[in-house]
């Protein structure tokens, strides 16, 4: 069995999600195959969710056209779709002179790169802008238009759409082989996945640290992964949200950032080491350092009060530290965006909107569909629901009034419309990703089997088949005793 | 210190939405909110209960093991049998139930007023109510604390419970979580569930514990492990989680005596669902969001001697206030609590609530060997119940009650553990002697002696 699309988009991470909602406007049939069974499982879940300004990649690259402009797109981009996005702005701390200097060179690279406002400023005004910067902090390259999204939410909101208007997604379909037919093929591309076969006359690689993996398939471009892991730590809800701090960058990374969330947590992230690929372990040693780099910028940030650590991978194309986005100058007709590491959160919607002036140079037809609708709406999020519209919601609905998650107040009737939204949850993770519920101070403790219940009724299951995430992670073996 | 202001609880008082009025509105249907009920009913104060579930009992429910009640009955009860006496009580009482329903804020007016009532709003599938209290009761008891709030590193695959949760799947969902498990953890809970487990067939492949002694009761140790043959590793701990999907093993290492794991101890314990029983935390988000002033040691509410919080009217008891070992004692304290709250709101304010006196007004804190003292202030000459914990076992320490340097108070020289809250009568000779040492605090402090 096949199925015939125009375009083929493997990797459902923010990058395929992104580029699926750029292209769904266009009369094109389009297909987004991921491997896992769910949205943004790779690298666009483990991460801070920091929409950076731009100032920090070296002119010239990619990257560094690409990331200020995605800054600048996630305004429309959030209104649009629907998503949590605040524009703090940020501060790079600077603690001496060497550092001083460091600032004068960020900012003249964000001169370069588009990045608007920025400005060195001294320790009167980061007091003024973040009261909990360190005094210790004698200098600061300040950035106004940095800021920060859920990843995940950006990825889920962006396939919706693309969904919305017509995108096929297939979940858990890893590709393990694509062949390729002749150039004149109106599906020269054939995607072999364990369920069935997909065959699309342009494809496009946004398979994250799976990217070298579908080039190599399709006899294109060979390149090496590398997997540079980032540890995590989420920690609880502060009185007020944290603006974005960052130390001055080291040459790999963008070191131990503290920044706050679209729901008001403090995120700590992240560290920068080349470990095993597929490793998402955490570790003792890099937590500490989260730990202890926090501090240096922030010295009253209570970090007893952790909510979750994780980590994930960095997908980095071995030998550049820079983005590849482009037709493939092997086989024409596949589209690379690969090497989609940091700043990949921030730059997506500039990818999508790169990947299309591409895909248009090449001679792709673009016409634009009269029916496409550029809106998602996102779903009622009861927590953040002003009361008058609550009590609506209840009359609607008792459901809405059926308390599940306690520690972030998430009702039964927003996690059955987590799971019957197109494309739905099928997980206890994928229904926290998108309503939360889970995702507070006590991670799931009280509200786990309740979850597990809805999802067994909604998706017509037994308890025991329910996952926490992919297949292999049962979260139950099945009755006790026979009284069921 | 801050007022924390979620989203969730940006309610004032709304116009629209229906009003009820009592003395007294207790939040939380579980032990201590039951007992401060009907306390505070006894004393004839309009009592309302919120509880989230649709049952009252709170966590009782799903503790099917024996234990409950040897003080407060006599006699040896289940917790849903200890729960149901109480449950009955309530029931035969005119205090208003509002079950299934979740308080989202409460808002106390103008602090300054001594006569201000109390608006409680909560919500429910038939939708948003608010109460009105002269007093309020938080009892909202407490959670377990997190894989993530330990920092075991590791992956994050399916099969690490709270022991909570695990007991919830095997006492209530009638599920089973797993076939081998670990436990990380000997205090009560964490033992409970060793034997619960292994009665229900899932094989227990050990206890670890991070400290050098057991931090359970010792008749749990006992009951639970001793007679099942379930070792308990002290002095060891989980290091590392394995398994991608699901559990498929955890690295156990021994610690030293600064509880830093040892390196080259490490060994891989083979399992498919890790437990874990290391610690209770009060839930306190809800108190802190009406202005109650914490005590960052209990992570409860700083209470008076009437269990009064910082803000008047709003009293605190049970596993809300501070993590208690017996269910028993967690309705002896609530029952003071209730009493309390219906005098302050039958008696018209502070002035006439028990004994206060202005004269009176003292700090407790801890020190040596004691982890923290409760209540935080005193605000009365009278005979006062003082409870701590200790932070680590002695065979031999004393209470010393101490003011502006002074020793006014030495009890008798015992052994102490962390396991037991304890609870030790304060005379109300010794805080007179405070105020007249002209004293704004007094020490609390428990030190071993040496054994003559």
């Amino acid at each position: 069995m096949a199925e015939t699309f125009d375009i083929a988009i493997v990797g459902a991470g923010i990058t395929g999600c992104a580029i699926a909602r750029q292209l769904a406007r266009y009369d094109l049939s389009i297909c987004v195959v991921e491997a896992a069974n769910d949205i943004a499982l790779g690298a666009s879940k483990a991460n801070g969710g920091l929409v950076h300004a731009g100032y920090d990649p070296a002119p010239g690259t990619v990257k560094a056209q690409v990331n200020a402009r995605g800054c600048e797109l996630y305004g429309t981009w959030a209104q649009e779709l629907g998503f949590l996005f605040r524009r703090t702005g940020s501060m790079v701390l600077g603690f001496n002179d060497e550092d001083r200097a460091h600032l004068e060179q960020l900012r003249s690279n964000g001169l370069v790169n588009g990045v608007p406002e920025l400005s060195i400023v001294g320790p009167d005004r980061i007091h003024e802008l973040e009261p909990r910067a360190s005094a210790d902090a004698t200098c600061a390259l300040w950035c106004p238009s940095t800021g920060f999204v859920d990843p995940f939410e950006v990825a889920i909101a962006a396939l919706e759409n693309a969904v919305a208007n017509g995108v096929t997604f297939m979940r858990s379909a890893p590709v393990e082989a694509i062949e390729v037919a002749g150039s004149g093929d109106d599906a020269r591309f054939t995607l072999a996945t364990p369920a069935s076969n997909v065959r699309c006359r342009y494809l496009i690689n946004a398979a994250g640290n799976g990217a070298a993996d579908i080039s190599h398939m399709a006899g294109a471009e060979e390149f090496q992964m590398v997997w540079r892991q980032g540890n995590i730590v989420v920690l609880e809800k502060e009185p007020r949200t944290l603006m974005p701090l960052y130390p001055v960058p080291t040459p790999v990374s963008k070191g131990v950032i503290v920044t706050g969330t679209v729901h008001g947590n403090t995120v700590i992230t992240a560290t920068a080491a080349v470990r095993e690929p597929g490793d998402t372990q955490t570790y003792a040693a890099d937590v500490n350092a989260l730990l202890t780099g926090a501090h240096k910028l922030v010295p009253d940030l209570d970090t007893r009060r952790v909510v979750r650590a994780f980590a994930g991978g960095r997908p980095v194309i071995q030998g550049t530290n820079d983005f590849f986005i482009g037709q493939s100058a092997v086989v024409p007709g596949l589209f690379q965006a690969a090497g989609i590491q940091s700043p990949g959160v921030a730059s997506a919607p500039a990818i999508a909107e790169r990947m299309e002036l591409v895909m248009r140079e090449a001679g792709v037809a673009l016409r634009e569909r009269a029916d496409w609708n550029p809106i998602r709406h996102a779903p009622d999020d009861f927590d953040r629901t002003p009361l008058a519209r609550k009590e609506e919601l209840i009359e609607s609905d008792p459901a809405w009034g059926q308390i599940v998650c306690r520690c972030e107040t998430v009702p039964e009737a927003e996690i059955v419309a987590a799971i019957r939204r197109r494309p739905g949850a099928v997980s206890v993770e994928g229904v926290k990703r998108r309503c939360r519920a889970g995702m507070g101070r006590c991670q799931s403790g009280f509200c786990q089997s309740r979850v597990v219940a809805i999802l067994a009724r909604e998706l017509g299951c037994d308890p025991s088949e329910v996952l926490l995430e992919d297949t292999g992670s049962w979260l139950v073996e099945g009755p006790l005793k026979g009284v069921r | 210190m801050a007022k924390f202001k979620s989203s969730a609880i940006d309610c004032g008082v709304v116009e629209a939405v229906q009003t009820q009025a009592f003395d007294v509105v207790v939040i939380g249907g579980g032990p201590a909110g039951m007992a401060a009920a009907l306390a505070a009913h006894k004393a004839g104060a309009r009592v309302a209960i919120v509880e989230r579930e649709q049952h009252l009992g709170g966590i009782l429910r799903q503790c099917i093991h024996p234990g409950f009640g040897l003080s407060h009955f006599k006699q040896e009860l289940t917790g849903p049998e200890y729960a149901q006496r109480f449950i009955d009580q309530v029931h035969a009482t005119d205090i208003a139930l509002f079950l299934n329903s979740m308080v989202i804020g409460i808002d106390s007016g103008e602090p300054a007023e001594d006569t201000a009532v109390h608006t409680v709003t909560l919500m429910s599938p038939t939708g948003m109510l608010q109460l009105t209290g002269r007093a309020v009761v938080l009892a909202m008891g407490c959670r377990e604390r997190t894989r993530s709030e330990i920092k075991i590193p590791g992956s994050r695959p399916a099969g690490m419970f709270t022991a909570g949760l695990a007991q919830r799947y095997i006492n209530i969902e009638n599920l089973k979580p797993g076939s081998r498990a670990v436990i990380l953890g000997s205090g009560d809970i964490g033992l409970i569930m060793a034997r619960r487990c292994t009665l229900e067939g899932i094989s227990v492949e050990g206890v670890y514990e991070l400290m050098p002694y057991a931090n359970g009761l010792r008749r749990n140790v006992k009951n639970c492990l001793d007679d099942f043959g379930i070792p308990l590793h002290l002095s060891t701990t989980v290091t590392r989680v394995i398994g991608h999907d699901r559990v498929e093993a955890v690295e156990v290492s021994q610690v030293d005596e600064r509880l830093a794991s040892i390196a080259g101890t490490e060994r891989i314990v083979p399992c498919d669902t890790l437990l874990l029983s290391v610690g209770l935390i009060p839930e306190n988000e809800l108190s802190v969001a009406a202005g109650v002033e914490l005590d960052p040691r209990t992570r409860g509410a700083v209470v008076d001697q009437s269990l009064q919080t910082g803000v008047p009217g709003i009293f605190a008891c049970g596993n809300v206030l501070h993590v208690h070992d017996l269910a028993d004692n967690v309705t002896t304290e609530s029952e003071r609590a209730g009493a309390a709250a219906a005098a302050y709101a039958l008696g018209g304010g502070a002035e006439t609530n028990a004994v206060a006196d202005t004269s009176c007004e003292l700090t407790v804190s801890p020190a040596g060997i004691a982890g923290y003292a409760l209540p935080g202030r005193i605000t009365a000459v009278a005979l006062t119940k003082l409870n701590f914990r200790v932070r680590r076992p002695v065979d031999t320490a004393r209470v010393r009650i101490l003011a502006n340097g002074e020793e006014v108070f030495a009890g008798k020289v015992r052994a102490f553990k962390p396991s037991v809250m304890e609870s030790f009568p304060l005379p109300a000779k010794v805080i007179q002697r405070a105020l007249d040492l002209g004293a704004s605090e007094i020490v609390l402090s428990v030190d071993p002696v040496e054994e003559a």
